[in-house]
């Protein structure tokens, strides 16, 4: 499958990024075309300005984000690796679904109507990968705010019937080495 | 009572600007003290950064003086206000950052002996948000409201646990009249004159 990662940690040497490597290992090995999208990397920035809001009702994309708008329409599988803050996606990766996913390419807006329609209907499957620093009872009492992003809002302008994958490891802060080194395992596992 | 206003859209002639006035005319009326920060207008810079994410779990969480001057707002605060546009069922990505770099240990939790969160923000008395969505009612409840989850569940969880939340929204806002708006500006600014243990006027 054509396959896009979307990686989101400041910290080159974290955990994370561990987790995109051998994510993007394990997608390979099972032959699939992947291209890589590092927000920190690529100095990416996450705030809608005012020009991009002012022409929001517009089709297409700004030209500065032209390239990752063109990226997203290209692939079959979506895997978003990041570390969960605040219940959700780090601001970083928020500004990406904020500047990207605009009119004509995630959604169609039709006169009249305040529903929007699904426009990344190439997309038809989407994988979370992410860490929680608190345990999942905490997660769940907090409303699993980047779970239902992924599962729900994303999914709702991907193919119709889009599955949707979730692999999260809970209490990262707490967590041994032995956990995280399963939880390599099982990214390496889980992916199609 | 000391109210932090926290505004996050990127047009100083939108409606979440006359959202913001609306606050700080309920605010007046009830004889609290308002402080506004237009993260747009400021400039904040959205996205934690390397050395921050490093130094995050250290004893000096906050290395930007901005951040450090925005903690100060929020440690005095008892009522933090949140006004916004809801993008992808979100807050727009300036006020997430706001959140990952402002609310650290040591301003908005601390982290006990068993590397667990314990709250910090006890003298937070309510939480509000006002926030405007492009979709209806029905289809943000049925698809996905995670700001409000978000500002009323993890935030929350900080704060003292008899804080109350309030949420006020105006749904399906590209189609709503004049007269609808006009009507939400009243309403935000009266539920702010009124709220509870304040003097109403």
């Amino acid at each position: 499958m054509r396959t896009l990662v979307v990686h989101c940690h400041p910290d080159p040497e974290s955990f994370t990024a561990a987790v995109r490597d051998r994510a993007i290992e394990a997608l390979r090995e099972r032959g699939n075309e992947v291209r890589l999208t590092d927000l920190y990397a690529a100095g990416f920035d996450p705030v809608l300005s005012k020009r991009e809001q002012a022409r929001h009702l517009e089709p297409g994309p700004d030209p500065s984000v032209a390239d990752h708008a063109a990226d997203l329409q290209w692939c079959q599988q979506l895997v978003l690796v990041y570390p969960t803050w605040w219940s959700g996606q780090p601001a970083m990766l928020k500004g990406w679904f904020d500047r990207v996913l605009v009119k004509d390419v995630a959604f169609e807006l039709p006169p009249d109507s305040n529903r929007i329609h699904a426009k990344l209907r190439n997309v038809k499957r989407i994988v979370a990968i992410t860490t929680h620093g608190s345990s999942k009872l905490v997660n769940a009492l907090e409303g699993e705010v980047g779970k239902r992003m992924v599962t729900r809002t994303l999914r709702a302008v991907c193919h119709p019937f889009a599955r949707t994958r979730w692999i999260a490891l809970y209490g990262i802060d707490t967590a041994t080495d032995a956990k995280k080194a399963a939880f390599l395992e099982r990214v390496g596992r889980q992916l199609r | 009572m000391e109210v932090l206003v926290v505004c996050a859209h990127p047009h100083e002639n939108s409606f979440n600007h006359a959202i913001v006035e609306s606050v700080e005319r309920g605010c007046a009326r009830a004889k609290h003290h308002t402080t506004t920060l237009d993260l747009y207008a400021i400039g904040f810079p959205a996205a934690m950064s390397t050395a921050e994410h490093r130094a995050y779990h250290g004893d000096h969480p906050i290395l930007d003086p901005l951040v450090a001057e925005h903690a100060a707002l929020v440690q005095q605060a008892q009522t933090l206000v949140f006004v916004y546009p809801t993008w992808w069922s979100q807050p727009p990505a300036i006020l997430r950052g706001w959140l990952e770099r402002v609310l650290v240990p040591g301003v908005a939790f601390r982290f006990d002996d068993k590397g667990k969160v314990r709250p910090g923000m006890q003298h937070v008395r309510r939480i509000i948000g006002v926030s405007t969505y492009g979709a209806p009612w029905t289809y943000v409840k049925l698809l996905n409201d995670g700001g409000r989850r978000m500002l009323t569940r993890a935030l929350r969880m900080n704060c003292g646990v008899r804080t109350p939340t309030t949420w006020i929204g105006l749904y399906a806002m590209d189609s709503a009249g004049d007269r609808e708006r006009a009507a939400f500006l009243d309403r935000v600014e009266h539920r702010l004159a009124h709220l509870h243990g304040s003097p109403s006027s």
